[in-house]
């Protein structure tokens, strides 16, 4: 019998404490986000698509058309790259650069391979489209400019790399 | 403006002039009485029938934007002003489905049994004191033909459990007629040690018994009122309640192989039962349509949403209980403590 009462009571203020969780958590604020009008603010590693940026310092891209990530590229999405050439002779810099984003898998290995830091995942994520031709990309011409934290962050990733060969040159 | 006011406060009068008016009128023509007391039923039943859909769109709608409070998001709101006009979409997507009937139904009982769900819902509405006068038929044995009534829609869910030809529909049916029957008797119990302290069973007078906030029969009866909730909330079959729908265990229980519009009707007669559940325990403990200022039919709708809102949050915080324990919970705690309560009141009520 006493058992019988305590098992009442404490289902009872069991009962009251599950319900005051919950109310409390009707008093907090909602944490949807409303997406088509309110956009995500994504992780600065984020894989979006590929972009190849223009350096605001130089004003121009930063390739070398070396070719490293397009050995590396899993799917071969880093269809073909062409140098510029001048005086017949082919420089080190990239004329095309032509990236298949419908078999991309966003594994960013060509961008950890780029010895250059050229090309980095942007964060644009609605790719979808009704052709499969406009997902062929061609990434120079685009002149993309990478705006905010990205920026910088991207920009840290070259000059930590030149200030360490200006160290190993000394 | 006297009139306005005469129809929000004394709804009663203004109905008893209006009819006597339309009698007058009808002698004139010497046409017999039986068909105008006829068009006022028909009449009657369709303001019933036309309140119960609007406000069933409103009860889900209103559902909906509460669980999305408890769970800390936003719930509907594209369709309409703040997704007002989201179940009335969802009506209409509903209505326009293909109705799909599985090949080895019972094809008559499979038919009937959303309507046998829904009728008893709808018959309730009988005897509920939607304001001053505002009844449709102030019955002598009110409580007594609502539970009589609510009882009948076992039935429904049982054959469309049976009709469905289906194992989870059979189980979600078995499970809810177990369940009906045994959270029955704590809750006759309840309205019984009501009934002793209001002594009639008419709607009117149970509510005329509590014409002061101070004997409103929830100050009388505090576990009695809880009971009530948690018999009513068992009795419509919601969470924690919820056994015969049980979407992890049954898929969908005995709604399994329903689509379309009879679906819907499963839905409707859900909705209902919740607000009837409510409206009941407003009437019994709360003290029906009657406070201050306010119209009563005002009173009564907000004390219902209260009830209503209490027996959401009760559904959002507790999860649905094991079925052994549900037989259990019901005869080894809650009849016994009816009971108790049922003697004491009488005790209390014979002595003092």
């Amino acid at each position: 019998m006493i058992k019988y009462i305590k098992n009442i009571i404490t289902g009872i203020i069991s009962l009251c404490e599950g319900l005051s969780v919950t109310l409390k958590h009707v008093f907090r604020k909602p944490i949807t986000l409303q997406y088509p009008e309110q956009k995500p603010d994504l992780q600065l590693r984020y894989r979006g698509r590929l972009v190849m940026p223009v350096d605001p310092e130089k004003n121009d891209i930063r390739c070398t058309a070396c070719m490293i990530c397009a050995k590396v590229c899993p799917n071969h999405s880093i269809l073909e790259i062409e140098k510029v050439i001048e005086d017949g002779k082919p420089k080190p810099k990239a004329k095309k650069y032509i990236y298949n984003l419908g078999t991309c898998m966003f594994c960013n290995l060509c961008v950890e391979a780029c010895p250059f830091a050229a090309i980095i995942m942007s964060d644009e994520y609605a790719l979808a489209n009704e052709d499969k031709e406009k997902l062929i990309l061609e990434l120079v011409s685009e002149k993309y400019n990478l705006t905010g934290k990205k920026l910088n962050w991207w920009k840290s990733k070259f000059k930590d790399e030149t200030i360490n060969k200006e160290k190993v040159q000394k | 403006m006297e009139l306005i006011k005469d129809i929000l406060y004394n709804t009663d009068k203004i109905l008893k002039d209006f009819y006597n008016w339309a009698y007058k009128l009808w002698s004139s023509f010497n046409l017999p009485f039986f068909i105008l007391d006829i068009v006022f039923y028909l009449l009657i039943t369709l303001a019933v029938a036309a309140f119960l859909v609007f406000n069933a769109l409103f009860i889900i709608y209103y559902d909906r934007k509460v669980a999305a409070k408890f769970q800390v998001r936003y719930g509907p709101n594209r369709v309409g002003y703040k997704g007002i006009l989201q179940t009335v979409a969802d009506t209409i997507k509903l209505l326009i489905k293909e109705d799909i009937n599985a090949d080895k139904v019972d094809k008559i009982v499979f038919f009937l049994a959303p309507f046998l769900v829904f009728i008893p819902s709808f018959l309730v509405f009988l005897v509920i004191p939607f304001g001053k006068g505002l009844i449709p038929a102030d019955l002598n044995i009110g409580i007594l033909y609502v539970l009589a009534i609510t009882g009948l829609s076992v039935l429904g869910i049982l054959s469309a459990g049976w009709a469905s030809n289906n194992k989870y529909s059979l189980i979600g049916g078995m499970r809810s007629a177990a369940q009906i029957i045994s959270y029955e008797i704590p809750m006759v119990l309840v309205i019984l040690s009501v009934l002793l302290l209001s002594g009639s069973l008419k709607m009117g007078d149970i509510i005329n018994a509590q014409s002061s906030i101070s004997k409103w029969f929830i100050f009388v009866q505090p576990i009695g009122f809880i009971l009530f909730l948690i018999a009513g909330n068992a009795e419509i079959n919601r969470a924690p309640f919820d056994l015969p729908e049980a979407e992890s265990e049954l898929v969908s229980g005995f709604i399994t192989e329903y689509s379309a519009m009879k679906f819907a009707f499963f839905f409707l007669a859900e909705y209902t039962n919740l607000f009837l559940t409510s409206a009941i325990a407003t009437t019994l403990f709360l003290g029906g349509w009657q406070g201050p200022f306010l119209p009563p039919f005002v009173w009564f709708i907000i004390k219902t949403y209260l009830v209503i809102t209490l027996l959401m949050w009760f559904r959002w915080t507790f999860p649905r209980i094991r079925v052994d324990h549900l037989m259990e919970f019901s005869w080894k705690y809650l009849t016994p403590i009816a009971f108790v309560n049922l003697i004491a009141t009488a005790i209390l009520v014979k002595f003092i």
